[in-house]
């Protein structure tokens, strides 16, 4: 009985003996696998990716934004702070102002607050405290205004003038003491009034007090958990349309209502589907891809089993069972696919630490991909390999020697 | 006339053929090769098959070494009777009790001449037999004892009939058939190469040679002579 450890050196000899041409049948094999590889890998590099950023901005976090200036107030706040599920709000305000220190200027978003902001906002300090709900004239800062903005590095108990400019374009200037530095999160995401890195914090009393102004542009809310947020989304929307005299039949209607909601369920929802999108890009380009090279090792299985036919005609005479030639030419069919799976494997593992580094995403890379790959590239061989292992296996043996 | 004598002793009879025919069919039309032939080898023997090119004695030896089966009549193998068995039991057959030699000596390329040697073990291994040993012992009784290593590429022809001289000797067969071994070999290669023949012959080996060559007659017990399908008078 023929071996699996005489198939196996057989095969790899009758290979090794046209070396080239093994090589460019694999192409598909190997462009396949790499992509099936790649997809993994660039995928889960995406969701750590994203799910880390969004998780930097805020713990469950829920936006709710004004479409025009003067709709939210104070009574907004309180339906907001009262809906079931929600842990914390904060009011949210935002201009751009001119800020001095040590005789430099410069034009800076400042960001009107509440205390909550700290908890909703995700922000850790690096050094002194958050603003609270006492404080007045003062004001936490961003890391690169800490660092990088000024000539001279400002640090928690120095003092900056902040010059405001009202709608009315009278300017208004007030000192501000500088009560914490905010620690720059490790990864950062798109999303406007969020990233605190070159921002200033006041309490928004006193943005409101300094701009002559009594309603907020937003909010930025906090609910219990992610699983809950949408039902959580769904009944503040509701509280705030009755609040703010939406007619319920108006209520999915996006365009009829004055203000906007988006929390971190629904931006988590729109990564994904980016990197689901990607994903079935680069399975389909895995799947042509195998299927061409299964084509591929099909034909040059025929071509070998046709240049072979008299070698198939000896291994016959010389006492080799139908079913002995068959298992030599799958086995030689599947170790062309495997040849093919690893340099796959090489390439996916290269390609995607590539892709990462370009995009400075964080490189992940889920070693059961490399099982997946194999697996993948033998099934592939051996679908390739059955047709023309058959063809050899029931080759008459006469008609076989004659061949040679 | 019938095969072999029905009183000599049944595992005498290494070569049993009664009434064996064989047609090619070319679409619906039946071109018979082989009508109906009757011979009987024994053991030991060392038999010539001569005739024209044509005449049917490779179709002959492919019957006798199981690699078709015949349209009519029956080949008797050690006893059993070639038509009552599977393919795989044929297979196996040619594998443990046959030897082929073959006129384009039949070695696979990419095998050096020890694997190609010991190539027939790899499916058909007689139990507790020294595979390796005895390939190489094979290889040194053919005079390739320095050679085992070699490609068939980088044999000389004389060589590689040598290993499939070898080679068919792997297992043991209780027949050894040969179909013109030296008709690709110039004349002192030949004599070479029958030289080895006559050894096996002399050690009590049954082998059964086609030959075109009249010298060859000098070496073998009995020369049976075919004639369009039909075994000839001696
Ligand atoms: N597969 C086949 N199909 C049809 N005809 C065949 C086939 N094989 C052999 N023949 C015919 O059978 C006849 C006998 O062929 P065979 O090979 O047995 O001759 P041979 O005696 O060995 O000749 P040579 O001395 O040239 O080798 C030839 O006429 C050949 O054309
Ligand atoms: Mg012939």
């Amino acid at each position: 009985m023929l071996s699996l450890k005489h198939s196996f050196r057989m095969a790899v000899g009758s290979i090794s003996s046209s070396k080239l041409r093994s090589a460019l049948t694999t192409l598909g094999i190997v462009i396949g696998v790499a992509a099936v590889i790649a997809n993994v890998s660039l995928g889960a590099s995406f969701n750590q990716y994203f799910t880390e950023e969004i998780g930097s901005v805020g713990n469950n976090f829920i936006i709710i934004q004004g479409k025009t200036s003067n709709l939210f107030h104070d009574s907004e706040m309180e339906v907001i702070k009262n809906t079931p599920g929600i842990v914390g709000v904060s009011p949210l305000s935002q201009e751009v102002a001119e800020v001095t220190y040590l005789s430099t200027a410069r034009q800076i978003t400042v960001q009107g607050v509440s205390e909550d902001y700290e908890q909703v906002g995700n922000i850790q300090m690096e050094s002194g405290t958050f603003i609270n709900d006492k404080d007045k004239y003062v004001a936490v800062i961003g890391h690169d205004v800490a660092y990088d903005k000024f000539d001279r590095k400002i640090s928690d108990k120095n003092t900056i003038e902040l010059s405001f400019t009202r709608p009315d374009g009278t300017v208004v200037t007030q000192k501000f003491k500088v009560k914490g530095i905010v620690d720059s999160p490790e990864t950062t995401f798109v999303q406007s009034g969020i990233e605190p890195d070159d921002r200033i914090f006041i309490p928004i009393e006193a943005m409101n007090e300094i701009m002559d102004q009594d309603y907020y542009w937003g909010y930025f809310a906090a609910a219990t958990s992610l699983e809950s947020i949408d039902d959580i989304t769904d009944e503040l929307d509701k509280r705030l349309a009755r609040d703010l005299g939406v007619s319920s039949r108006d209520l999915d209607n996006e365009d009829a209502k004055p203000y906007a909601l988006t929390n971190q369920g629904e931006i988590l929802e729109q990564v994904n589907q980016l990197s689901d999108a990607l994903g079935s890009l680069l399975t389909s380009v895995a799947l042509i891809s195998l299927i061409v090279g299964s084509i591929g090792i099909m034909n040059i299985m025929l071509v070998t089993v046709t240049e072979r036919t008299g070698e198939i005609g000896i291994m016959k005479s010389l006492g080799f069972k139908n079913h002995e030639v068959l298992l030599l030419f799958m086995v030689e069919s599947i170790v062309v696919g495997l040849f093919g799976g690893v340099l796959g494997i090489m390439l996916g593992v290269v390609g995607a630490y590539a892709a990462d580094t370009a995009m400075g995403l964080p490189y992940v890379f889920p070693v059961d991909m490399i099982f997946t790959g194999m697996f993948v590239s033998v099934i592939v061989g051996l679908l390739a390999g059955i047709y023309p292992a058959n063809k050899a296996a029931r080759m008459n043996p006469v008609d076989a020697l004659r061949h040679e | 006339m019938a095969g072999c004598n029905v009183q000599s002793p049944e595992l005498n009879n290494v070569i049993d053929i009664q009434g064996l025919k064989k047609s090619y069919f070319l679409g619906n039309l039946e071109v018979p090769i082989l009508h109906g032939i009757d011979l009987c080898i024994k053991k030991g023997e060392f038999v010539a098959i001569m005739g024209p090119s044509g005449s049917g004695k490779s179709t002959l030896m492919n019957m006798i070494g199981c690699l078709d089966r015949p349209t009519g009549g029956k080949v008797m193998l050690m006893g059993r009777d070639t038509n009552a068995i599977t393919d795989n039991e044929l297979a196996e057959l040619r594998g443990f009790e046959i030897g082929f030699v073959f006129q384009n000596f039949s070695l696979i390329p990419r095998l050096s001449a020890y694997e190609n040697v010991l190539l027939p073990t790899y499916s058909n291994t007689k139990d507790g037999m020294d595979t390796s040993g005895r390939a190489r012992d094979l290889l040194k009784l053919v005079g390739l004892d320095d050679r085992t290593g070699h490609k068939p590429a980088e044999l000389s022809g004389g060589q590689r009939q040598r290993v499939a001289i070898a080679r068919s000797l792997i297992n043991d067969p209780s027949l050894i058939l040969a179909d013109e071994p030296t008709g690709n070999l110039d004349s002192k290669t030949s004599v070479e190469i029958m030289d080895i023949f006559s050894d096996l012959h002399k050690k009590g080996r049954t082998i059964v040679m086609i030959t075109h060559d009249p010298e060859m007659e000098q070496y073998v017990d009995r020369v049976v002579h075919i004639r369009d399908g039909n075994i000839g008078n001696n």
